[in-house]
């Protein structure tokens, strides 16, 4: 199936400045992100659950090129959504996909074989990973260490793409039901501050989650960095950080496509993507919509209806 | 120290200026009694409302934050508070996950001739928060940093 | 003169030293490792490599440098007085269980704050008054490379003591007399010659594991050359996504930012850690941006650790080989395929010649 996949993207790579897929990274555990210049290029490409970035984060500071992307489901998603936005031009974006199995949360993987910096090989095969770190080889399901995302992923399949190779795959759910959001709120008010206050505290200010991020698209212009207006200042007090924890999660609402790349790119670990989840959920619950999934449609909070469906207009 | 000290709550209040400033300043002229937890802050339309005005307000301490515009349908702007209805009832769905109780925050509609309904507003929301009492405040240091503070001040 | 500390004596002996220093060490938080004050209710993990070494403890993420006040002066109401307070804050601190490129990195923190001709007092107030206890590397990890850069799995400089982890216990050796006055303790006791020769043989296994080392002499130059080849950065850089995660996890990067942080008529100046993969890093007043794209600025990044910083300070590579900016890295972008690809790279100049 990989062998067709590269065929399709050598066929198509005359016509374009570079094709994004992903090759091996700097042991056997870590995939990188590819850009494929020549036909040679194309034969590092990898396919697997270890394929965990997206890459249509690159696609909006490549306008004006005309680039190939290789994607899983949710990077279609976000694709889709770039596309909607008119941040991406249709015409500069060959969109090539495969039905994914799911990824793998490196996050987890440690908790299993306890140091990943000693991994001396991996394999993978219907379904089961093999991870051998320190002369010790340790088995494990994929679906006991992939990513969150992928135990309610609906869309495996790339939304939309102009070249599918090889077959659909089946959807994990057919509803996303939010549980995690579920337990979360099962804990107080209290006992949720807190937990924020404790994963917030150790937030490096990186800004890896925003960065990662395929539609956190204003960058350079973030308003984080702002002192005009001054939205957080520079003290690395939970204050600040969580502050730019809401202003990332509210500037997602109704955009957001649950890739999860925020949270996975975190250096330390902080569940960022609740808070994302918190606004598609409200979302979904009040205009019945998801986003990324029909590049034409008009995102719900650039819209409104007179008579709304689902808001009381006199509650209060 | 002032009077009403650990009586009063604060609350900030985010008021259109066509319409809910115009209905305070009614309350107001008519000598409506109402509690005093409240502080104004005006701005020309509820669509100006960026719900990160409120995450702000939080942050930097409120007790609970009050929006309120001009009626739907009845808005100076046409369509600034059905952009604002969106936003705020998404943003109200949100913070219970932020560790904010739902009951802080309220959006509502308010016109310029209406002084009652805004004292009963008013008075309703001020209840709502004194019944949660203050919020515990976010730290501007880190927890490290707190806990070094805190014998030094008791 | 080594000692030797029993694994069981090891949370005593930190005790013990509680009540002179404020120890930092490596716990767990969440899913990551960290350096924190360690506490009763905090989990020690010395067992991995921490995701964020101690560089904070001596060069905080932010601190207050001064605090100051607006008042009015009663007399004259149109007179402004400022009353300014000086911050410092240094205590005895004693940073436990990092590793030699850690300790490593304090040499390069000292390079640019307390051997230049300006002398950064915040820096030197807390740099004086810690001891770094450090952790000897007998497992290296596919992201280290501290032997190309100068360093080793047992290297000694920046700490005050070196731990090596043997069976049961620890061999303790003193570094500096800062460290040999740590060691006092009953609580050690004489290291025998089996102790000494067990460690010896699993640190020459740990530096025997280590990739080998390429010769980075002709790095500086060749950087210099590529300095205007953005074709060969832009290549470099395509992945990148311009995040801090790289600079603020690096133990040897000391580039802050200073800023007014005022509320009403007070407020602080305050120094936090600013990152050259920021577009801000550069932008002048006038919105001219001599680094204006991520190409640019990984260029810096790898030519300040590797070129800049060398130049100015004896040679002295601003990099330790920890490998924390390639494991945590989102798009696991590696630093030493850069370098190499540097040092490889044919200039056009080059190749016209040889054809």
């Amino acid at each position: 199936m990989l062998d067709q996949l590269k065929e399709t993207i050598k066929k198509a790579l005359p016509e374009l400045d570079f094709v994004m897929g992903w090759g091996m990274g700097f042991d056997a555990l870590h995939a990188t992100p590819l850009f494929m210049y020549e036909p040679e290029d194309v034969d590092k490409l990898v396919w697997g659950p270890l394929n965990i970035q997206n890459l249509a984060t690159y696609l909006p500071s490549l306008k004006g090129k005309k680039v190939g992307i290789v994607v899983k489901g949710c990077d279609s998603r976000s694709v889709a959504e770039l596309l909607q936005e008119k941040l991406v031009n249709r015409d500069e974006v060959v969109i090539f996909g495969m039905a994914c199995q799911g990824t793998v949360n490196l996050t987890k993987v440690r908790e299993i074989v306890g140091n990943t910096g000693l991994v001396e090989d991996v394999k993978y095969e219907n379904g089961k990973l093999t991870v051998t770190a320190d002369g010790q080889p340790h088995e494990m399901l994929l679906k006991d260490v992939r990513a969150d995302k992928c135990g309610y992923c609906r869309f495996p399949n790339a939304v939309i793409s102009d070249h599918f190779v090889g077959e659909e795959r089946a959807p994990q759910v057919e509803e996303d039901t939010f549980e995690d959001l579920k337990e979360f709120e099962s804990q107080s008010f209290e006992e949720r501050r807190d937990f924020w206050m404790k994963e917030m505290d150790r937030c490096l200010r990186c800004y890896a989650c925003r960065n990662a991020c395929p539609l956190c698209v204003c960058r350079d212009h973030c308003v984080a960095q702002s002192r005009d207006p001054h939205w957080v200042s520079q003290q690395d007090g939970i204050r600040d950080k969580f502050m730019f924890q809401i202003i990332h999660a509210t500037h997602m609402a109704g955009r957001c496509t649950n890739c999860g790349e925020c949270e996975r790119a975190c250096p330390v670990d902080i569940p960022v993507l609740l808070l994302k989840r918190s606004f598609n959920r409200a979302v979904k619950n009040t205009f019945a919509y998801d986003a990324g999934l029909d590049a034409g449609a008009t995102p719900p909070l650039l819209a409104f209806k007179v008579n709304e469906d689902n808001i009381k207009e006199k509650e209060w | 120290m002032p009077v009403l000290e650990g009586r009063e709550l604060r609350i900030v209040g985010f008021l259109c200026n066509w319409c809910s400033y115009g209905g305070a300043d009614t309350a107001g002229v008519a000598r409506f009694e109402q509690p005093t937890d409240l502080r104004v802050i005006r701005v020309p339309c509820s669509g100006r409302i960026d719900p990160l005005f409120v995450a702000k307000a939080f942050m930097n301490g409120a007790d609970g934050v009050l929006v309120s515009g001009c009626h739907p349908r009845d808005c100076h702007y046409a369509e600034g508070n059905f952009y604002a209805r969106r936003r705020l009832e998404v943003f109200k769905n949100v913070i219970s996950v932020l560790g904010i109780e739902p009951e802080r925050f309220e959006y509502t509609w308010v016109s310029a001739s209406e002084g009652q309904r805004w004292q009963e507003v008013v008075t309703k929301f001020t209840k709502q928060v004194h019944a949660l009492g203050p919020m515990v405040s976010v730290p501007e240091v880190s927890l490290d940093r707190l806990a070094a503070l805190e014998p030094a001040q008791s | 003169m080594a000692k030797y500390l029993k694994q069981d004596d090891l949370g005593s002996w930190l005790k013990e030293l509680g009540k002179t220093y404020k120890v930092i060490a490596p716990v767990e938080e969440g899913d990551a490792v960290i350096f924190r004050p360690l506490t009763d209710e905090r989990t020690l993990r010395i067992d991995r490599q921490a995701t964020q070494g101690p560089k904070g403890v001596l060069f905080p993420a932010c601190e207050e440098l001064v605090s100051f006040k607006y008042g009015k002066d009663p007399e004259k109401p149109e007179k402004v007085t400022v009353d300014i307070q000086e911050t410092v804050d240094a205590e005895p601190t004693l940073i436990f269980g990092s590793r030699p490129c850690d300790a490593r990195g304090f040499d390069v923190f000292d390079n640019a704050f307390t051997k230049c001709s300006v002398k950064d007092s915040y820096y030197m107030a807390r740099r004086e008054q810690a001891v770094v206890v450090s952790l000897a590397c007998t497992k290296t990890e596919t992201t280290c490379f501290c032997n190309w850069v100068g360093g080793a799995p047992d290297g000694k400089g920046g700490s005050d003591v070196l731990l090596t982890p043997i069976t049961g216990g620890y061999l303790v050796e003193s570094v500096t007399d800062k460290g040999a006055a740590l060691l006092d303790s009953p609580l050690l006791s004489e290291a025998t010659g089996e102790h000494t020769a067990e460690a010896e043989k699993l640190l020459a296994a740990a530096r025997e594991s280590l990739r080998e080392a390429p010769d980075f002499k002709c790095v500086p130059e060749q950087l210099y050359n590529l300095f205007d080849n953005m074709d060969f950065w832009e290549k470099q850089a395509a992945k990148c996504l311009s995040c801090g995660a790289c600079t603020y996890l690096c133990p040897t990067c000391h580039c802050f930012n200073i800023t007014d942080e005022q509320q009403g008529n007070q407020g602080s100046r305050i120094r936090s850690w600013d990152n050259c993969m920021s577009r801000l890093f550069t932008e002048e007043a006038s919105g001219h941006n001599p680094r204006p794209t991520k190409a640019h600025r990984l260029k810096n990044r790898v030519g300040h650790k590797f070129c800049y910083f060398p130049d100015m300070h004896e040679g002295h590579i601003a990099c330790v080989g920890c490998g924390r900016c390639i494991k945590s890295c989102p798009v696991a972008l590696d630093i030493r395929e850069v370098v190499t690809a540097a040092k490889e790279c044919r200039l056009p100049e080059e190749e016209t010649a040889d054809d």
